[in-house]
């Protein structure tokens, strides 16, 4: 119970340091935004001009119909969403493996997979693209998913954070007579809420994110991703900002869709303290 | 049960026998004959990759539809990607075997390829030729040379580029000067015209008078080559083999570099980046900028309009004038069918047809004979002066190892505009890199 | 490194009645086999054939050639090579070690009551969500001389710096989109971690008259350590691969001062076609991050069981 004046003390301190937070969090994306509405002559005014005026309605759909986006962008959304579903599905399952069960050599085994996590992909990319060659996978969506559809990463963090719930849960969920696998979704998986949602999202970013890779498997425009549209259309005539920002927002807007989707697993948090939001 | 244990074991084994499985192959060593010429009935497919540029992305989309009406049996799969992006993506190709049929790359890539085998020489009965000589023949003279190896020809270049130098007539006549008239002729000159032309308002650079480009060591290869060279000096033997960059007449060209900097620039304050070189020029952020013909249509299309002059490449003697070209080019890919290779080369035969396209439509200089002579090139703005500065130019150097020498130039000059460093010590430095480089 | 031991499960009967132990330990097997086989076959694999490839000469397309480890003790002499372990490792410590500080600064934070809390707390983790190529386009767009970044310093009456186009301001350009980035996503994971720890032993310590600083030191810290240890091993693992915002925004310079080791790789292998080289910095690279994860988890294994 703290008492009213060091509540209040509380308060001036946070609620400013948390406007502040906000604001630095905020402001690329604002300065993004602002910029796709801005005409390109007020695009460099010095001193900077805050508010677009006149506003540039234009920039979005010019750019928009420059390229193809909105293929890169169904291309983009249907890899990422592939692929962090298969994260968050095979990284639990291989996290609560690794962590809950005691077999001949998970050590070795967890630190097979920590380490591939260790090597930049410009190294690993050439080897990789000739198994995937052998596959036929190159120009096809399974060469753009399948190597990604698990990393070391989600296996590490799924495992960290199974870690910390207690065993006895499980044992006891045993002792009743559940399968091992009833366990895993509605005992395990519920407690891990937090966990899958920052997964999720870390996932779906690094996947939204992936130049080098489509960039070398792709050569058809149709499969062409989100970053490479960017890209091309970076290099095509000099730099239109306005259209450029424009391109950029859209570009995030999938992004802010999944965060504010996953949100309310922020929201709920775990039951198991009783902890209240 | 023994399975637990095995499990690991087993899959250390399998992974070390696929690993050696996939070892990369080396690629098949073909040899061409050249076939007489009757093109082909059959169905053909061939791959194109280019780098994206607006223009010039547009026109070779037309050839393509074009051609497909000369030729319906052969469909073109066209590839695009940045500059940037084209080189990595077209060398992991090559080293898994894959490809395009024709590619497009800078010049001084070619070295590079060509060491590696994956080049086909060009194919002389579609060309209607006897001899390499008679193709080069239809060149400028040295308009080739970039492509020609062991007496072969293999990359017939699209652009043919020199760097010359544009000015804004605006900003020239805000500053009482008369962008004909004034327009330097020497580097000395070019200094003069300085305070005139830039304008420091505090601590703030308005407007730049000129600028060297930092966005690219290519680019500032590019410049510091011809500099070199002005002096009587040579940044690169011509086999290859050994480097000057720390002979007194690159040291020299670096400090007229920082000297000119000093006078006339703001390095620290610049928009142009890898995709963008430009920028500065197109916003009236500087009032002399160097780069190339192609970049005439980007200025047409900014605030600037018609209203520029552009004059021939700053001299040190302008008796004994040395500039730069530098081009990109197609060749055609070694590892495919021969037939394939046939219509590869027929193509870039079809789409360099025309040079006073490429011109009006990208604003490509082909380094051939008869361009200045077109509709087109008389209506080109300052077409006479881009052209001379091809045919005073040495091409940009040739190497495999082109970017590390850039890069190693890079540094020293930006080591001397930003750090302050000497000159003479900022190119002793380049030249231990790269001699360590080539060494190997 | 009592967490990674292994226990030999006992050997089961003879016929299919597997014991308890057995059938747990198969079913872990089970589930991890599909990551195993991705892991294996599309990491695993080809981080082996880079080790390969590191003992060669390889330009890509003509046959490699072996030649023992000339590569590595070229590279320990190679004064570029040793610049850009140096603006790697600056990288790393000034981008990680605020990001732990102040990822789990917010974390307790964020984790009182507060109103309106989603909607801070969400306004706070937007840098996660940009895009690293996006990220790349609008920072340097507002780096610019007379950018955002610049007019807020003016603010402050500070002289504007010339950020990406000086050879001492650049790196701390980037290392701030870095820490600007990361600590958001760490602080959820501490969050997360936070939100795990009872409520009754702050109950508890307070009654018997703890100082918040000993909460913290005796309750908060030691419970906290497997989130931590993965805090800190991501971090740094993540901060040593960072490649698309140098790339895109200096591309290494000015004068070699954003030159960070995976971006000199990517320019050794793709653009001086010197793959062997390129592999073989990889491998040191490896056994640095190697080194360091080993030596955080054993600082860490007490505390996970």
């Amino acid at each position: 119970m703290l008492s009213r004046s060091s509540r209040l003390r509380h308060a001036f301190i946070t609620y400013p340091l948390l406007f502040l937070i906000g604001f630095i969090g905020l402001l690329p994306y604002y300065w993004m935004v602002s910029c796709s509405f801005k005409t390109k002559e007020n695009m460099f005014l010095v001193p900077l001009q805050w508010i677009p005026n006149p506003v540039n309605w234009r920039a979005y759909g010019e750019a928009w119909r420059a390229q193809d986006f909105t293929r890169y962008l169904l291309n983009s959304s249907l890899v990422a969403i592939a692929i962090t579903l298969g994260n968050l599905l095979l990284a639990s399952l291989a996290g609560y493996s690794l962590s809950k069960f005691r077999y001949f050599g998970r050590g070795i085994l967890f630190l097979l997979i920590l380490s591939t996590m260790m090597l930049p992909l410009e190294v690993t990319m050439v080897p990789l693209f000739l198994i995937v060659k052998k596959l036929n996978w190159p120009n096809t969506y399974e060469g753009l998913i399948v190597p990604f559809l698990v990393e070391g990463f989600g296996v590490f963090l799924m495992r960290q954070y199974l870690l910390s719930i207690p065993n006895e849960l499980i044992e006891a969920a045993r002792i009743d007579g559940a399968s091992e696998l009833r366990i895993y979704a509605q005992i395990v998986m519920p407690l891990c809420k937090p966990a899958l949602a920052a997964l999720g999202v870390f996932t779906f970013r690094e996947a939204w994110d992936m130049y080098i890779w489509p960039l070398i498997i792709v050569t058809k425009d149709s499969l062409r991703t989100l970053p490479l549209g960017i890209s091309l259309f970076m290099s095509s005539f000099g730099t239109a900002w306005d259209q450029l920002m424009a391109v950029a927002a859209i570009g995030t807007l999938p992004m802010i869709l999944l965060f504010f989707f996953l949100q309310r697993s922020f929201i709920q948090g775990i039951a198991i303290t009783g902890l209240k939001e | 049960m023994k399975c637990p244990r095995l499990l690991p074991a087993v899959a250390i084994i399998v992974t070390m026998i696929v690993a050696l499985g996939a070892a990369p192959q080396p690629a098949k060593a073909a040899q061409p004959t050249n076939p007489t010429f009757a093109f082909p009935a059959e169905n053909i497919t061939i791959e194109v990759w280019w780098h994206e540029y607006g223009p010039f992305t547009a026109y070779v989309k037309e050839l393509i539809e074009a051609y497909k009406k000369v030729h319906p049996n052969v469909t073109i799969n066209p590839t695009i990607a940045s500059s940037t992006d084209m080189n990595q993506k077209l060398t992991v190709a090559l080293a898994a075997g894959t490809g395009p049929d024709i590619m497009d790359a800078d010049a001084s890539y070619y070295v590079a390829y060509y060491a590696k085998g994956v080049l086909e020489p060009v194919n002389l009965s579609v060309f209607g030729v006897k001899s390499y000589q008679e193709l080069a023949a239809r060149y400028v003279s040295s308009g080739l040379a970039s492509g020609t190896f062991d007496g072969k020809i293999y990359t017939l270049p699209y652009q043919g580029n020199s760097m010359s130098l544009f000015i804004n007539n605006k900003l020239f006549a805000a500053a009482g000067l008369n962008p004909r008239k004034d327009a330097p002729k020497t580097w000395k000159d070019l200094m003069l015209l300085c305070p005139k032309l830039k304008k420091v308002e505090g601590n703030r650079t308005v407007r730049k008078a000129f600028e060297f480009p930092y966005h690219s060591p290519r680019w500032q290869l590019q410049d510091l080559q011809p500099m070199t060279e002005q002096f009587g000096g040579k940044i690169l033997s011509d086999d290859g083999k050994t480097a000057h960059l720390n002979s007194p007449e690159t040291v020299k060209a670096l400090t007229l570099w920082r000297d000119v900097t000093k006078a006339c620039g703001d390095p620290k304050n610049t928009k142009n980046t890898a995709s963008d070189p430009n920028q500065d020029f197109l916003d009236g952020f500087t009032a002399m900028w160097i780069t190339g013909p192609w970049a005439t249509p980007q200025v047409q299309a900014s605030p600037i309009k018609n209203d520029f002059t552009v004059v021939g490449l700053p001299q040190v003697n302008p008796a004994k004038p040395h500039t730069m070209v530098y081009g990109w080019a197609w060749a055609v890919n070694k590892n495919k069918p021969e037939v394939q290779k046939l219509v590869a080369w027929d193509f870039v035969k079809f789409m360099l047809a025309k040079p006073d396209e490429w011109l009006a439509k990208a604003g490509f200089v082909q380094p051939v004979k008869g361009v200045n002579e077109t509709e087109v090139a008389k209506k080109f703005p300052f077409f006479a002066v881009h052209m001379k500065d091809v045919q005073t130019a040495t091409w940009y150097i040739r190497s495999e190892n082109v970017n590390e020498i850039a890069q190693a130039v890079g540094r020293a000059v930006d080591s001397v505009v930003y750090d302050g460093a000497d000159p003479k010590a900022a190119l002793d430095a380049a030249q231990a890199d790269v001699d360590r480089i080539l060494k190997k | 490194m009592r967490a990674l031991a292994s226990t030999q499960p006992r050997p089961a009967r003879k016929r299919l009645r597997l014991n308890v132990t057995a059938k747990q330990a198969l079913f872990g097997y089970a589930i991890l086999l599909p990551t195993l086989a991705i892991i294996i076959v599309f990491r695993f694999l080809p981080m082996l054939q880079a080790f390969y490839i590191s003992l060669h000469e390889y330009d890509l397309i003509r046959p490699p050639k072996f030649i023992g480890f000339d590569n590595f003790i070229d590279l320990v002499r190679d004064p570029l090579f040793l610049n850009s372990a140096r603006v790697s490792i600056t990288y790393v410590v000034f981008s990680c070690v605020p990001v732990w500080v102040l990822s789990l600064a917010l974390a307790m934070l964020f984790n009182r009551q507060i109103i309106a809390k989603n909607l801070f707390r969400s306004a706070a983790f937007m840098p996660v969500v940009m895009p690293a190529v996006v990220n790349a386009v609008v920072w340097t767009f507002m780096y610019h001389q007379d950018g955002v970044v610049n007019t807020i310093l003016g603010w402050f009456s500070l002289d504007p710096i010339p950020w990406l186009r000086s050879s001492k301001w650049a790196l701390w350009a980037i290392i701030i989109i870095g820490i600007w980035r990361a600590t958001p996503y760490y602080m959820v994971i501490f969050l997360a971690g936070l939100q795990a720890i009872p409520h009754e032993y702050y109950e508890a310590a307070q009654i018997d008259g703890a100082s918040p600083w000993r909460r913290f030191r005796h309750i908060t810290l030691p419970l906290l350590k497997p989130t931590t240890l993965l805090v800190m091993v991501m971090s740094v693992i993540v901060a040593m691969k960072v490649f698309a915002v140098p790339l895109i925004m200096t591309g290494g310079g000015p004068a070699d001062s954003t030159r960070v080791l995976p971006l000199f790789i990517y320019q050794t292998a793709f653009e001086f076609f010197k793959m062997g080289r390129a592999a073989a910095m990889s491998v040191l690279l490896f056994a640095a991050v190697m080194v360091f994860t080993l030596f955080q988890i054993r600082l860490f294994s007490h505390g996970e069981e």
